[in-house]
Parts: structure tokens; sequence; C-alpha cells
């Protein structure tokens, strides 16, 4: 679809052809004049397209009556747009208030809501103004998933928060999406905000121009262009690995015996792995680990004071994190556990690099 | 104290002339706040009308303004004097007058006030798919409130100093007791219609702040933060 602004001899976004997978988040970004927010706002008709046509699940909204369309769809934007007027309950329940509701209905969705985005019930008496910016802003969101409708529109909703609350209003929808798996469409300008947000970006240029569209991971990878690569930033591979997990890379044994091992077995897996030091393990338990020269005149294993692996990681930490800790352990290598604290392998560096180069 | 106490030729006020007047005065203050009333309530219907049509329509915002502006430039006495001949000496003749001059005051308040919702309130009243009358009742009006109030208290004090004139085309009220005063070099009676005057229009604009508290719980809230 296309849309030109009267007046403007070139177009806000030009021919610009995308589908969106349901129930996941897309994000899209671009610089300033890209079009973005056009885009989004043409889902709900708050812009009318020029031309082209806008399928939401199969049906063109175009065809649609406009507050049909637009109650089956919910909103997030930057300011919030709160109804000052209105307690927060009342703005929570504007949605299904509109479509009729009965009293006992709204109140217990109203219920659910505050649960599920993490609001004290004791803000629903209150009014907008009473409330901190991060507050408004869950506030907002209830709002938007009041009559629980397949589709979430985001216009820049965390760029007027501080960076901390944004942090963990971000951390707080992906726990969401996680439960309610919306189809999310979320306008940012923030492209980092994008890579921690988003199943699958969009990045337009000026003019609504798609320049590449899929995964996070697979653009910082590889950049479609110049363009692409600029937008994504410095330290592409980084934040790759902020995406990646611990999971997704092989791990190896390391220099790790079973505590019943001999003594000179043990200095044998030491010179293979070509390290000074050794990990003891009883069945799926890891014991700890000691120096090379801890084992001098030592006759059992059993008989050494280890220390712990403060380097340890889970399946799910995002190798960034396990990066981060490897560096700054002695032993140069994190330990990997599953929930139930069994040991599954050890976690290098080579590892990780491998595992960026698939 | 003396010169309000006693009740000699050098006091501006003798009460016991007000004490055998009670029975006018009071006609006098009923005049007044019926004159009032009417002429805010009917300016605040053709303004509110007015209102919606620049709202709707916005190039007739400019004329609209202008023609009020005109009227409102018009010297109340003169605008009188002009009416009696075609209106006479009747409550008609204050009430056009009177009505004229709250027009541009109100229309200016309603439109600013509803002109002053933040944009990013009525897009998400749109995005949640309000329909534009429901929108513009629940939403935009609601929200210009405390600007239109602000509009009635000016417009209504601005009404009550004008009545005093109408006095003068014979339509009663506190204005009949200032002519008189100055008709016999008299100083009571002017000093209470001036005095009551003001006390009305104290009354009325504190009356309309209260009004103003109710209807807009959640500014009250905001300044008790």
């Amino acid at each position: 679809m296309s849309k030109r602004f009267p007046g403007s001899r070139t177009p806000a976004v030009q021919e610009l052809s995308l589908e969106l997978p349901s129930g996941s988040l897309a994000a899209l970004v671009g610089p300033s004049g890209c079009g973005k927010t056009t885009t989004l706002k043409m889902i709900n008709r708050l812009i009318e397209p020029t031309s082209g046509c806008i399928e939401v699940q199969g049906r063109n909204v175009v065809e649609m009556p406009l507050h049909e369309l637009r109650r089956g769809i919910g909103y997030v934007i930057q300011q919030t747009g709160l109804f000052p007027h209105k307690t927060i309950a009342a703005n929570i329940a504007t949605v299904p208030s509109l479509l009729g509701w009965g009293k006992e209905r709204v109140r217990e969705r109203t219920q659910e809501l505050v649960d599920l985005v993490g609001l004290d019930p004791e803000l629903l008496r209150r009014y907008p103004a009473e409330l901190s910016g991060g507050q408004q802003q869950r506030v907002g969101v209830a709002r938007a998933l009041a009559a629980d409708p397949p589709i979430l529109l985001m216009d820049e909703p965390y760029s007027a928060v501080d960076p901390i609350v944004r942090g963990r209003l971000q951390d707080e929808l992906i726990a969401l999406q996680a439960r309610v798996h919306k189809t999310i469409v979320l306008v940012t300008h923030d492209i980092d905000e994008a890579i921690k947000l988003a199943d699958h970006i969009a990045i337009l240029n000026v003019g609504g121009v798609l320049e590449q569209f899929g995964p996070p991971a697979d653009l910082l990878r590889a950049p479609a262009n110049e363009f692409v690569a600029n937008f994504l930033g410095r330290e592409r591979a980084l934040k790759r690995m902020a995406l990646l997990r611990v999971r997704d890379v092989e791990l190896v044994s390391g220099p790790v015996v079973e505590v019943s091992a001999s003594v000179e077995e043990s200095f044998k897996v030491m010179a293979d792995h070509g390290v000074d030091w050794l990990g003891l393990r009883d069945g799926d338990r890891l014991l700890g680990w000691a120096w090379a020269a801890d084992l001098d005149g030592v006759r059992s294993l059993g008989d050494i004071a280890t220390e712990p692996f403060r380097a340890w990681v889970r399946p799910d930490t995002p190798l960034r994190e396990a990066l981060d800790l490897i560096v700054d352990s002695s032993t140069r290598v994190a330990a990997v556990f599953d929930d139930e604290d069994r040991y599954l392998g050890m976690l290098t560096i080579q590892q990780i690099a491998d595992g960026m180069a698939q | 104290m003396s010169f309000l106490g006693a009740n000699g030729p050098d006091s501006l006020i003798w009460w016991d002339w007000v004490d055998r007047h009670r029975e006018e005065i009071k006609q006098a203050t009923f005049e007044h706040l019926r004159l009032t009333l009417i002429a805010v309530a009917v300016g605040f219907l053709i303004s509110g009308a007015l209102a919606l049509v620049a709202l709707r329509y916005r190039w007739t915002y400019a004329p609209i303004t202008w023609i009020t502006g005109v009227l409102y430039t018009i010297p109340s006495l003169a605008l009188f004097v002009l009416l009696v001949p075609w209106t006479g000496f009747t409550t008609l003749t204050g009430e056009i007058g009177l009505v004229s001059y709250t027009l541009l005051i109100l229309i200016r308040n309603i439109v600013a006030g509803v002109d002053s919702v933040p944009a990013p309130v009525k897009e998400a009243a749109d995005a949640m798919g309000y329909r534009p009358v429901r929108r513009f009742f629940a939403v935009d009006l609601r929200l210009a409130t405390p600007t239109i109030i602000a509009g009635l208290r000016i417009a209504t004090v601005t009404t009550i100093g004008l009545v005093t004139v109408t006095g003068l085309i014979g339509l009663g009220g506190y204005g009949g007791l200032i002519n008189d005063g100055i008709d016999r070099t008299f100083s009571t009676p002017i000093v209470v219609g001036a005095g009551l005057s003001v006390v009305m229009a104290v009354t009325l604009d504190v009356g309309l702040a209260g009004v103003e508290r109710v209807l807009t719980p959640w500014a009250r809230r905001k300044v008790a933060r």
C-alpha cells in the first residue's frame, strides 16, 4: 500500500508490502520520515491509505466499519493518551464500555488486566495525572488489551519514560507477550529496543522504502545493505550475542573428571585440554574446581578442597551475559547447569565464536 | 464608622432609608438577578451553537469572532439607545444588548477549551473506537469544562455590571436604585445598588467556581497532590 499526504510531492509510504506473522511481535524501525508511524496508523485507519490494501486476519480494513475495526485493535501511544478526566478504572474499561459490556463483566476484566500488567489495584480510583510515567504506560497497555483484541499497535510506547523504567517496561512486555501471544506491531526509532523486543524487524528508509525484514538475529548477522548496517549500528556481533542463548551453541565436556578418578588420569585430562586447573564431578553434580598445584601429593581427588564455579549459566542465558562471566572468571570458562542444577557442560569463548559463525 | 454609621447629611449611607426601602431593594435584587441569568443562559445557548459551527467549519470561526467582537465594542448605553426605537423600553431591548456582550467571551472559551484537548487524547479516543459525536461529548467537551466555566464566570460578572446600565432604560435592578440616587443627589441608593451588585457578582462567581470543582474532580485531585 501507499500513502501520499495532500500537498506533499513525495509519498510518505511508497508501495510498502509487508506480511506480519500473527501471534508475534514485529517492529517497524527507521529514521524520522521513514513513514513507520504512518504505516502503523494505516492499520487502524487513523490515516487512510491512498492506495493498496491492508488486510487484518484476512479482512480488508477499508471495508470494515471504522469503529468496529478499531475496537478490535488495541492501541498504545507514547504520551499514553489516557483520558485525564476519567479514573484509571474507567480508562481501562473504555473499549468494553463502548462495546456495551455489563458492569460485572467489566469489573472482572479490569481485575484481570490489573494483574496482567502489574498495577496496584489501589490506583484504579485515581486519575492519570496522579500516576508516574511508568504506571501510566502500564494503564495504557491494560486499556489497549481490555477487550482482548487479537492485535496490538504500539507507537513509540516507551520513548517518554526514563531509561530505567523503559527497561523494566520492555521486560514486562516480553513477559506479557509470552502469556497473551498477541500480534503486536511496534513502532520505534530505537533499534536496540526493536532488537530486544521484536520477533521480526522491518527496517524502513525515508519514503517508506522497506530495506530489510527478518528476525533481529538474521539482520545482525547479514545486513542487506549499507543503510541497514549503519542503522543497526556498531557491535553487531555483541548485539546478536545478546539474542542468542547458551542452548544455541555446542558445549564441551571441559577438563572435568569424576571425583572417583585417579590423580594420574587427572593430570592427563589437564594436559589434553592444555589448562592448569581441573573440574570435579560426581555424576551430574559439578563439585567445583582446583588448580593443578593443589593436586601435588594428594592421594585421592576426594581429599582436595575445591572452589565453586563462580561463572555459571543456564541454557537460556544470553550468550552476551555468558561471555561477560567467562572473561571475568579465573578458569575462562562458564559451567552450564539446567534448571535442576544438573551439569550440562562447559562454555568457552571458542564455543561462543563457533556458535555465532553458524 | 461615622460616615457609615450616622444618619446625618454627610454620611454616605442612611440606614433608616435602607430599612424603609427593604421591599424595593429586594425587588431590585430579583430583577437584577433575572436579567443576568436570562442573558447568560441565552448567551450560552447561542454561543454553544455558534461554537459548534466554528468547530465543525473552521473557516467560520474568524467571521464569528469578528462579528461578536464588533458587538462587544459597541458602548452598552449606545446600543440600548439604538435599540429603543425598534423594541421600546422592554426587557427584550436590554437582553439583546446583554446577550450580545456574552457571545464573544463564551464562544472563544468554548472553542479554546475544545482546542486545548491534547492531540494524543483525541487520537487515543478515535483509536479506541469512539464515534465522532460520542467522542465530542464524552471526551472533548468534558475536558473543555474548566475553560468553558471560566468563560461563564467572566460573562456572568460582566453581565451583572452591565445590568446596572439597563437601569437607565427603566428595566429596574440595581441600576434603578443608582439612577434614583443620581437624580436626587442622594448617595444612599447609589451605595446600596453598587454595593449589592458587587456582592451578587462575587456570590455568582464563587458559586460557578464551586460548580467547576464538582464537574472536574480530576483537576481538583491534581492540585491536591
